[in-house]
């Protein structure tokens, strides 16, 4: 069966740099995959080029058996893709509330949009991810006085009111409390059952906790896959990640 | 929260008090001059309600205005003067005086009443619908989106003049006679003319109304806010983008052609850069977020002018542009931001349950 991800050979260059070099990974539906790596690895520039934002100097993307590679953000986006940023990005001047609407995109049409003024389904949704993001109180209040760990929170609450079949997580837990952290991966291996997660983290015992396959990156190639027992195995990642980590 | 400016009913509200206000001006105003200044100031209106909408609602500021204005203008103004021509005397005489011995082209269509008032509405929404859309796929926003409106009204303004065969020149267009519609004829100084800028003015604020509460209208807030994180949610920024610079174009191009039903005149001066630039002004001063607001700043700023103007002369633009600073300066989201302030602290004083709609605070900036 092919995964529900695939990505082949990609590279993507800045100028004389190689960003992304020769890099493939295939995600298989249902999963959660961690994308792990150092700093500079291009764990970020791999979501950047799985949603459009910038486009791959050569390879190619495929999503559920269709290319996407060097689409537009938005066609991605409908296609079945949400991403969580890794600085957290909601609408700082809306309401929680205007966030998580905004969020559930079932209509992306702007001329219907514009006779559009109940959107069917969406009160239960957002009470029900309001919920779950813990944001119920906060619902009217502007997004921008959020501390923090709610803003994760709200942004992680709009990738769901997207309602994706593929969830791309750029480090999610990021600010969160021990309890939140717990919560989230709950919540995320709940996910499982209905979607599709990538996630990137840093944080190797929340890899741990979540992950039923591990990606590593080292200077834009891919380094090793598989569960994280074979990773943390592995003597080449101990090398440039899990070394490096237990001497800082 | 509980702030009665933000209450959609109180809001509806007061859009009806200040209509009904301007409804019942014709059966109390006997002076047929001041009745159409007061309705070339709903045109004003019109446009302020324009700019806030593209600008305030949509984010994308636009200083190019006078296109969709002055094309509108100058459509209608063609219409007005071919229904002055007739089978003996084709031919507008400012073209014979030009040395032109046919009608051009260009011309052709507006021989027909309607279908000269339907191109002069619907050819500048094409033109926003065309420019728009080719410069929201690029990608171009904010300033340099402002500055392309400027280079491409500046363009158009010297093209009309340079044009002078076709189009009056730095003279324009002068009508000789009012509109003649479905066999009546519309009295500039009547209260029909009134009337039909009344009506135009309250339809456009509805819809405008409704466009910022439907699911389009959070969107563009949305993109407002943060045009980059809105693609990844699955909407065509440019799209959108484009349908709101449409929108506020067509209500800008009717504005045009019930300027001329009311002046029966148009010139190159429609496209002024400083004209434009003042439709953005009365916005900024009004608010640009609120619709009302942005009319109401359209109001003081024009009412202002043509009763101070006169005792100032040129020391009024000094004044106009020390107002504006000021404005600027502490009321960054205009007038309108006032009263918003004024009811979050009444709501705040009363306590955050008791806010219900309440028929005596109308947000209503000073009049």
């Amino acid at each position: 069966m092919p995964g529900l991800l695939e990505i082949h050979n990609l590279s993507k260059s800045f100028d004389a740099t190689k960003v992304i070099n020769d890099f493939s990974m295939e995600v298989t539906e249902g999963t959660l995959c961690c994308l792990v790596g150092p700093n500079g690895a291009g764990k970020t520039t791999t979501m950047d080029l799985i949603t459009g934002r910038i486009k791959p100097t050569s390879g190619k993307i495929v999503f559920a058996n269709e290319d996407i590679t060097a689409k537009h953000e938005h066609i991605i986006a409908r296609a079945g893709i949400g991403r969580k940023f890794q600085v957290p990005a909601v609408l700082r001047d809306m309401t929680v509330r205007q966030n998580l609407e905004v969020a559930y995109s079932r209509q992306t049409n702007p001329f219907w949009n514009l006779f559009k003024f109940r959107v069917t389904g969406l009160k239960q949704k957002l009470d029900e991810i309001a919920t779950l993001a813990g944001l119920t109180d906060r619902l009217n209040d502007r997004a921008g006085i959020l501390s923090h760990g709610e803003t994760q929170w709200l942004e992680i609450g709009m990738v769901l009111m997207q309602e994706p079949r593929l969830l791309l997580m750029d480090e999610p837990i990021a600010g969160m409390t021990e309890g939140e952290i717990e919560k989230t991966a709950r919540i995320f291996k709940d996910l499982r059952k209905t979607a599709t997660l990538v996630v990137v983290e840093h944080d190797m015992g929340f890899v741990r906790e979540i992950a039923d396959e591990v990606v590593v990156m080292h200077m834009g190639s891919l380094l090793a896959q598989g569960t994280i027992q074979q990773i943390e195995a592995n003597p080449r990642v101990r090398d440039v990640y899990l070394g490096e980590q237990e001497a800082a | 929260m509980g702030n009665l400016y933000h209450n959609k009913t109180a809001q509806w509200l007061t859009y009806a008090v200040f209509f009904a206000g301007f409804a019942v001006i014709p059966m109390t105003v006997d002076d047929s001059f001041l009745l159409n200044q007061l309705a070339t100031y709903g045109v004003y209106g019109m446009l302020a309600l324009s700019i806030s909408l593209c600008w305030g609602f949509g984010g994308i500021l636009n200083l190019g205005q006078g296109i969709a204005f002055g094309l509108g203008a100058y459509g209608m103004a063609m219409t007005m003067q071919m229904q002055t021509q007739d089978e003996s005397n084709p031919i507008p005489p400012f073209m014979l005086n030009n040395s032109l011995d046919h009608l051009p082209m260009l011309w052709q269509p507006f021989q027909n009443t309607y279908v000269g008032m339907i191109l002069a509405v619907a050819a500048p929404t094409l033109f926003c619908a065309v420019f728009g859309g080719i410069m929201f796929r690029a990608r171009v926003s904010g300033p340099f989106f402002a500055i392309m409106t400027l280079a491409m009204l500046s363009a158009f303004y010297t093209i009309i003049i340079d044009r002078q065969p076709y189009t009056g020149g730095v003279n324009g267009l002068t009508p000789p006679s009012s509109l003649q519609f479905a066999g009546y004829e519309v009295d500039p100084y009547s209260p029909t003319a009134y009337w039909v800028v009344f009506g135009f003015l309250l339809g456009a604020t509805v819809i405008a109304k409704l466009i910022t509460q439907s699911s389009f209208g959070l969107v563009t807030q949305a993109i407002r806010d943060d045009s980059e994180r809105v693609r990844f949610l699955g909407y065509s920024v440019a799209g959108y983008e484009t349908v709101i610079y449409t929108v506020s174009g067509l209500i800008a191009a009717i504005a045009g052609c019930c300027w001329v039903m009311l002046v029966q005149y148009v010139s190159p001066a429609q496209l002024d850069v400083g004209f434009s630039l003042s439709m953005v002004i009365w916005a900024a001063i009004g608010g640009r977020y609120s619709l009302l607001g942005s009319i109401l700043g359209a109001f003081i700023i024009q009412g202002a002018q043509s009763y101070l103007g006169d005792t100032f002369l040129a020391t009024w633009l000094l004044i106009l542009g020390g107002f504006f600073i000021i404005v600027v300066r502490f009321l960054p989201n205009g007038l309108a931001s006032l009263v918003e302030s004024g009811l979050g602290l009444f709501a705040a004083k009363r306590g955050p349950a008791s806010a219900e709609p309440n028929g005596d605070a109308k947000p209503i900036p000073a009049e």
